[in-house]
């Protein structure tokens, strides 16, 4: 990004130049850029397997496809590279980085050279995945991984081992980057910047940086036994040997909703700053906002087997599960409630990032809506693997995540690059893609009630309509994406500088008070927050955080 | 601000995690364990079982089915298919295995029963599965089976609807050795999960 501005302003600083500058990085920012970069590289990635499925799925038959083990490749490609490496680096790696030093007044990360690490393990975790997909027949297991289909009796190259290998690197780079998101959050906030008084996405930073440190060591020993198992003769997960399948599916899930918590929580931050900036008012219930992340992150450890109603679970058992999994639409609803409220009587601008805020909602509560329907273990027992679940997951984390990143570059990529987007183009942007990802994925909602099956490339001619229509919209969502691209081009090369706080009044966070872009160092001096101190930057008084 | 204080939450924090994975290391034994106490997942009760002192009139079918993995050269069939008996009722029953090599192995069974919701009431008296089999080359043995099938089986709502109860064994090789001898933590954790199955 447009880093040659910002280098400029403190050329009495030494700081390596070139692809040193990049490489060595630790600093927040640019390491922040590059989580950012990799993310959008990665979501061109997965984005290509997503169309190419849609594209195998637009007619009855296998008209592109004809290597089935290569469709369940694209579907396994296709969800892990979304979930590890589009959504978690651009929210937590991405805006975290940037943002939660600049939020919370200190001048950069705990631990800058574990922040180094932590990108490049990540960046190494992808291109391992990737070669996962090009050696030997691939694994076509589904981002679960579930044993036996996962055991080297049925997949005996060494793609899943590759698989695993990526996710051991990029989730050790994770639980690397959450110590340093806890400590900085814990540790480094500016005087003044109390716990109560931190504005939100520093919250949910914080609780997501928890459920890392402890959902994916689950996933790592989960991983290792797999390993074990497919290499070393070990019968964690095989019933000849004594083991249980079963268990993989236990510890994968203790791991697995608390990871969809880990990509939603950032969003929620997100959301609760672009919808309090563009109301121009304090985000309403705070502390209830702040709270319910945590119990939603609480909760979300005791809801693992909602996963799993269809193996034979008892009765009373399917029945914690499903009251468990109600409660977490409470704190939900808090949120969605107190966003509402917000808005509420607000003076609302309604710019790019404040579009994708409400289209977040729209998506989110949508998909919320059909979560509870498939908490109720009864009806999971028919919806279970099929395409109501995609509908269900897609809405109310995949492209409710991809909303808030998007909304999240607009609002800013002013503050990051020192230039603004392109206000109309930024706004028919996000109509396209609206328009295409609810084409996209409200159709699959008939489509499973009607009893399509996940994960299988071809389909009877009765679910042609619903399959048609839901291609169409894929075809939409490409045009909305490309459109981005141009946007991200544009903005970077022909954007008009922007302000230190393009944003007015709304905008009240310390990130606002320093230059545009960001200077490679800020806060050296503390800003003083509350107690009528001045903010660095000399732009007045900061009002406590939201 | 001290980085010693930074310092220490990092070594704390590390530890958290360092915890988690211990425990997802554990969770094997942890599994097979909360199984056995509550019969999920179909597990036979097997410990602290004592003799049946009721019977009830009501009755049931216990089927039998008998696997063997493919590395044990090993046959290995139930001597009758099913049994009927009351509830409470102490059943003894035989499972036939022959080492089919010509040389002496050993092997050890893995068991459940299904339904699954119907392990709490299975109770095992007696079992060629409790302990390790070994059979000379080519001979043939009569393994016994004692069990009883708890009347609360038929109290139970969310059992009462069982009339059919099939007990499984699968026979393995648990002296299969990895292919890496440095690799002795994970072996550790196998032996503990196929001690019990």
């Amino acid at each position: 990004m447009a880093y040659g501005a910002a280098a400029a302003h403190d050329e009495h600083e030494h700081h390596p130049t070139g692809w040193k500058r990049w490489v060595y990085s630790t600093n927040h920012k640019d390491i922040g850029t590059m989580y950012i970069v990799l993310s959008m590289i990665a979501a061109l990635v997965g984005g290509l397997m997503s169309w190419y499925i849609r594209l195998e799925l637009a007619d009855p038959g296998l008209q592109f496809i004809h290597d089935t083990q290569f469709y369940n490749v694209l579907v396994t490609a296709h969800g892990f590279i979304m979930v590890f490496f589009v959504v978690m680096p651009a929210m937590i790696g991405g805006f975290g980085n940037w943002f939660v030093p600049l939020m919370i007044g200190a001048p950069d990360m705990a631990f800058p050279r574990m922040n180094n690490i932590s990108f490049w393990l990540t960046a190494a975790g992808f291109v391992l995945l990737i070669l996962s997909a090009l050696v030997g027949d691939g694994p076509g297991t589904g981002w679960t991984v579930y044993p036996p289909l996962s055991s080297i009796a049925y997949h005996p190259g060494p793609s899943v081992d590759f698989g695993i290998l990526a996710l051991h690197v990029a989730g050790a780079g994770s639980i690397l980057g959450a110590i340093n998101f806890i400590v900085t959050i814990f540790n480094m906030r500016a005087p003044g910047m109390t716990m109560h008084r931190m504005p939100l996405f520093v919250w949910s930073i914080l609780v997501t940086a928890f459920l890392l440190l402890l959902a994916l060591p689950v996933l790592a020993g989960a991983l290792t036994m797999l390993l074990t198992d497919r290499n070393f003769g070990t019968h964690f997960y095989e019933v000849a040997g004594g083991g249980d399948p079963l268990l993989w599916q236990h510890l994968f899930w203790f791991f697995g909703h608390p990871e969809v918590y880990i990509i939603i929580l950032p969003a929620f931050g997100i959301i609760s700053q672009i919808v309090s900036t563009f109301s121009k008012k304090p985000i309403f219930g705070y502390l209830g906002m702040a709270y319910a992340m945590m119990a939603i992150g609480v909760v979300g450890f005791v809801v693992w087997a909602h996963h799993m109603f269809t193996t034979g679970i008892g009765v009373n058992t399917r029945a914690y599960f499903t009251v468990a999994t109600l409660i977490i639409a409470v704190p939900t609803g808090i949120k969605i409630f107190s966003w509402l409220a917000t808005m509420w009587g607000g003076s609302i601008d309604f710019k790019a990032p404040m579009l994708y805020a409400m289209g977040f909602i729209w998506l989110f509560v949508l998909g919320g809506v059909t979560g509870v329907v498939l908490a109720n273990a009864g009806i999971d027992l028919s919806f279970h693997d099929t395409y109501y679940v995609v509908a269900h997951f897609h809405y109310v984390m995949a492209i409710a995540a991809i909303f808030a990143m998007f909304g999240a570059w607009y609002y800013w990529i002013g503050k990051m690059s020192g230039r603004q987007y392109p206000e109309g183009l930024a706004k028919l942007q996000f109509w396209v893609f609206f328009v295409g990802v609810n084409v996209l994925f409200f159709p699959q909602h008939f489509l499973g009630l009607a009893g399509m099956p996940r994960r299988i490339p071809d389909y009877p001619d009765v679910y042609a309509g619903w399959n048609m229509v839901s291609s169409i919209g894929a075809a939409i969502t490409m045009v909305g994406t490309l459109m981005f691209f141009y946007v991200v081009f544009h903005t970077l090369m022909a954007g008009k500088k922007a302000a230190a706080n393009p944003w007015g009044a709304g905008a009240t966070t310390l990130e606002w008070t320093v230059p545009s872009p960001a200077p490679f160092h800020t806060h050296e001096e503390m800003p003083v927050i509350g107690g009528g101190g001045h903010a660095h930057g000399g732009h007045g008084q900061v009002k406590p955080a939201e | 601000m001290s980085s010693r204080r930074r310092n220490l939450n990092a070594l704390v924090l590390s530890g958290v995690a360092a915890a988690m994975l211990g425990v997802s290391f554990w969770s094997p034994t942890l599994y097979r364990l909360f199984c056995q106490g509550t019969g999920y997942e179909g597990t036979p009760k097997t410990e602290n079982v004592v003799h049946s002192t009721q019977t009830s009139a009501a009755q049931v079918t216990v089927r039998f089915d008998a696997n063997v993995n493919s590395a044990l050269p090993w046959r290995f069939q139930p001597a009758q298919r099913e049994v009927h008996l009351r509830l409470g009722e102490e059943t003894l029953i035989h499972y036939t295995a022959a080492n089919l090599s010509d040389q002496p192995i050993t092997g050890t069974a893995t068991f459940n029963v299904v339904p699954d919701k119907a392990g709490v009431y299975f109770s095992k008296l007696e079992c060629f599965c409790f302990t390790e089999q070994t059979l000379a080359p080519g001979q043939e043995v009569s393994m016994p089976v004692v069990f009883y099938v708890d009347p609360g089986l038929a109290e139970d709502p969310t059992t009462r609807d069982v009339s059919t109860i099939t007990l499984s064994y699968t026979f393995y090789r648990p002296d299969i050795e990895p292919k890496q001898p440095d690799n002795t933590a994970a072996i550790a954790g196998t032996r503990a999960v196929q001690a019990g199955g």
